[in-house]
């Protein structure tokens, strides 16, 4: 794929590199009011007592850390929420404390009638506190480039 | 009809309609929760200051929804992975409908892709992506 000679640079720069962490408790209260709102029944959602007892999949894309980019990223324009994505390797322990790492994943562009657009897409990669790896977490971010 | 096996998961099939509630009060309550303290999800009239048709519901929440019309047709069934674009707004206190399809089964590893989309009564998709999820073989 080939990429403008900018977003180039900014891929070489930034991709890959983790730049926040953060550690996360897992709280069931909040678990399981977060899979009731979004219409779950299952028990293993809701019920502290069942033998697999888990937060909702997509309960990790709620969990942020304290920066969405890398220091230094240029600001293309304002920020809009594009979309998210979550992968689950294993299931999320209520009551547990988990790290996540951010890095950039992607950086890429689509030019329509307006102009560019510029896309980044974070992802939170998420540990056990044994290492074991949970889950990714990915927002994808547009700006609008500014003329 | 539940899914319990992915024999029984039919290529094209659609799910089971899912009408999530996007009342203001879920709204609110699912942002304080998150701690998304913003008025965009808790006042209509503060969000259309901001320029949106009306308090919104949080693109999360819109996918935690998706996920939920999975889990009600094939209760077993676990996500792999999901991937959501956020077309345009889904507005508090307006009805909506969460759709899939069936779009790819792999029996030798178990798992099923789905399309899935957030409609609103207009039939406007504002939320669209894909799933893949394990649906265990029936021993």
């Amino acid at each position: 794929m080939d990429f403008d000679k900018d977003i180039s640079e900014l891929r070489e720069k930034f991709l890959n590199d983790d730049f926040d962490e953060q550690t996360f408790e897992i709280d069931p209260v909040n678990t399981i009011e977060y899979a009731k709102l979004c219409g779950e029944t299952a028990s293993r959602f809701l019920d502290p007592e069942d033998e697999n007892f888990q937060a909702s999949p997509t309960y990790v894309a709620s969990l942020t850390g304290s920066r969405s980019l890398p220091k230094g990223f240029p600001r293309f324009g304002v920020g809009m929420d594009a979309g998210k994505g979550v992968e689950c390797f294993r299931p999320l322990r209520p009551g547990s404390t988990i790290t996540g790492r951010t890095h950039l994943h992607d950086i890429y562009t689509k030019t329509g009638r307006s102009g560019r657009m510029v896309f980044t897409v974070s992802r939170i990669e998420f540990f056990d506190e044994a290492g074991a790896h949970l889950a990714n977490s990915d927002s994808r971010i547009v700006m609008r480039e500014k003329r | 009809m539940t899914i319990s096996s992915i024999s029984d998961v039919e290529f094209g099939e659609e799910l089971p309609v899912f009408e999530p509630d996007t009342s203001l009060e879920t709204v609110k309550t699912f942002a304080k929760i998150i701690g998304w303290g913003g008025a965009r999800f808790s006042d209509h009239e503060a969000a259309r200051k901001e320029g949106f048709p009306g308090a919104i519901v949080p693109g999360i929440l819109s996918q935690g929804y998706l996920v939920a019309m999975i889990h009600q047709w094939a209760p077993q069934a676990e996500i792999k992975q999901i991937d959501t674009i956020f077309r345009a707004a889904v507005v508090a206190d307006e009805s909506h409908q969460i759709t899939g399809v069936v779009t790819d089964i792999n029996e030798d590893e178990n798992l099923v892709e789905i399309d899935i989309t957030v409609v609103n009564s207009k039939g406007e998709t504002r939320v669209f992506g894909t799933a893949s999820v394990e649906i265990a073989c029936e021993k």
